[in-house]
């Protein structure tokens, strides 16, 4: 059996474990395991088994050891670090308050506020579901109170958190760049314009929904005086500071990305604490809440490089690289091929699986193209953050959902993510094709 | 016992992460006040990365916090639902030997022939190893003990523990 046959037969091993519920991490290590021992057993012809238990433990160690053995990947932790404890001293809250003090008194001002503040959220910590899940349990909950149709309280914060996979920082972009070994810092910075153009996007939604079905959005005829306004957006100071020292800084050139977590996780913990929001225990809290995030996302990153590193050796990416060569498909028909698998798979896995799943195969084709891969993982990010709210796997939608409980059913939701789905493709189409979008900033960075 | 020990492996994992945290910020003032490196630091991050993402494992795999694809196996009946969770335990079991066996060669190794990393101070390579070993050996122990008490679970009708599972990571 040559090693392309075995590569092939692996593929298919690991969508089927992936169907009966088995981890993507175990999923992955496992099957590049066997695959790699097969190719080295019956490499000479014979059957080899203890050269290919050296060759197999050798390549699995190195390619997991390396993977977590890294300073530029300890941003992975910091950031995720930032967001808890944002969140625990209020810095993310307050984000949102400012927004919502300042959009009371127009129609559909309180789902304005909502998307506005998942975008603050989203400037300061990497994680979609984070987002939705913390702004959720904040946003939703009013707006069903004050009478706001369960669609539009519901489907503004699922859509919403999704701008935490393509506002820097974003873990989705540190783990493309992981794959693609491409700059991190170049990455987040090519985020911020797509990223701003889908929240104005998403604004424009509520706006026209509001506009043609007034009573989905009762207006807050509670009077605010341009004091409290102005106090309310003095108050989210701390999250304007993180924000600027994270963008500015990589922008400026002044420090790296990882340094900037560091910075800005120091920062926050320094805020909270002087603003008496953090106490020792719940600082604790916060960073085990990060420690067990990060160990599932680093194991399945482990995993992926194994099975990354036992792809190459099987020799399919090449060849498939070689079948889309022969059958001359442009550029369109390319990157329209590969929307629409990704959205297919966004409908059923987790982003984090679809890109490791993927990228292996997807990256050695899209660099045979001269694609710039900085461009495209703005495209493939914006791809995994639709799938994080199409039916019938919606992630983003089931936090929603457990949040809201019985107030809002699934199917409501999904009502109401239509519109800005309609969004979503156009940005994304966009992004497409114009890709100084993405581009603009990171190409005039120092 | 083991969950004592995993909560303390925990506490060590936040202990690394506040470390390097602190490490990375000290090092980028230094640089930008007194225009001095501090030695090592890339290498004493790496290592402390290690103790980050590999203590918790064991924490992880029993908050059952490894992201699955569940939209298929969602729609068979309990009973099955908590097979497949436990078969997923044993493919798991199965994926983290290799590691295991080559993390206890390369930790001998390098404890044996002294190996470190070039720098200042010439920091020892093997704790690293030795965290990597304990942290995946501890992991795979954990899902050892999962998979003989989801056996057992099931073989009372109890099939509450399949419902138990990640929200996502992203």
């Amino acid at each position: 059996m040559d090693a392309s046959t075995i590569g092939l037969i692996a593929f298919a091993a690991v969508l089927i474990l992936l169907a009966l519920r088995v981890p993507i991490s175990f999923t992955l290590a496992a099957v590049a395991a066997v695959g790699t021992f097969c190719i080295f057993a019956f490499r000479t012809g014979t059957f080899m088994p203890e050269r290919a238990i050296r060759a197999t433990t050798s390549m699995v160690f190195s390619n997991s050891f390396d993977l977590i053995h890294s300073y530029d990947l300890s941003m992975i932790p910091l950031f995720i670090a930032l967001g808890h404890i944002a969140y625990k001293a209020d810095i993310t809250t307050r984000i949102y308050h400012a927004a919502r003090v300042w959009l009371s008194a127009v129609p559909g001002g309180v789902a304005m506020a909502s998307v506005m503040g998942c975008g603050g959220f989203s400037a300061i910590t990497g994680s979609s579901i984070a987002c939705a899940s913390t702004m959720g349990r904040i946003c939703t909950p009013e707006m069903l109170r004050m009478g706001y149709d369960n669609r539009l309280a519901t489907a503004s914060v699922a859509a919403g958190g999704t701008l935490g996979s393509l506002i820097p920082p974003s873990v989705l972009f540190i783990i493309y760049g992981i794959f693609t070994e491409t700059s991190i810092n170049r990455l987040f910075v090519a985020g911020i314009l797509p990223g701003l153009l889908t929240l104005a996007g998403f604004v424009l939604v509520i706006f026209i929904w509001v506009k043609r079905d007034p009573a989905a959005a009762p207006v807050d005829t509670a009077e605010i005086s341009y004091a409290d306004r102005f106090r309310a957006a003095a108050l989210a100071w701390p999250a304007f500071v993180l924000f600027i020292v994270i963008i500015g800084g990589i922008y400026g050139g002044i420090f790296t990305a990882t340094e900037a977590a560091a910075v800005c996780l120091s920062l926050a913990v320094l805020i909270g604490v002087l603003q008496r929001k953090l106490t020792l225990t719940s600082i604790w809290e916060a960073f085990r809440e990060t420690c067990l995030q990060t160990a599932s996302i680093f194991f399945i990153a482990a995993g992926a490089k194994i099975f990354v590193a036992f792809v190459a050796l099987t020799g399919v990416a090449p060849a498939i690289v070689d079948v889309v060569t022969q059958a001359e498909l442009s550029v369109f028909w390319l990157l329209l091929s590969i929307a629409l698998i990704y959205l297919l798979l966004g409908m059923f896995l987790d982003p984090i699986g679809i890109m490791v799943l993927t990228l292996p195969l997807v990256v050695p084709l899209v660099e045979t193209y001269g694609m710039d891969l900085i461009w495209f993982g703005v495209v493939i990010i914006k791809l995994l953050e639709i799938g994080l709210i199409t039916p019938p796997v919606g992630l983003n939608v089931f936090v929603i959902a457990n949040v809201v409980g019985k107030d809002a059913p699934i199917d409501r939701i999904f009502a109401g993510i239509a519109r800005f789905l309609s969004v979503d493709v156009i940005v994304l189409i966009l992004l497409m094709a114009f890709p100084v979008i993405s581009l603009l900033l990171p190409n005039s960075m120092m | 016992m083991l969950k004592a020990l995993e909560t303390f492996l925990l506490n060590l994992a936040v202990a690394a992460v506040i470390a390097l945290g602190l490490m990375i910020t000290a090092s980028v003032f230094s640089r930008a006040i007194f225009n001095v490196a501090l030695p090592d630091t890339i290498v004493i991050v790496r290592e402390l990365m290690v103790a980050a993402i590999v203590l918790p494992l064991a924490a992880a795999t029993l908050a059952r916090s490894h992201v699955a694809v569940e939209f298929l196996a969602n729609r068979l009946p309990p009973r099955a639902q908590a097979w497949l969770a436990v078969f997923g335990s044993i493919v798991g079991l199965f994926a983290l030997m290799p590691l295991i066996y080559a993390g206890g060669r390369e930790f001998a190794h390098n404890f044996t022939s002294g190996g470190f990393f070039y720098g200042d101070l010439e920091l020892p390579k093997w704790p690293g190893r030795l965290i990597f070993l304990i942290g995946i050996s501890l992991c795979w122990l954990r899902l050892l003990v999962l998979v003989v008490q989801d056996i057992r679970a099931i073989r009372a009708g109890d099939y509450s523990f399949a419902d138990t599972h990640a929200e996502g990571l992203d």
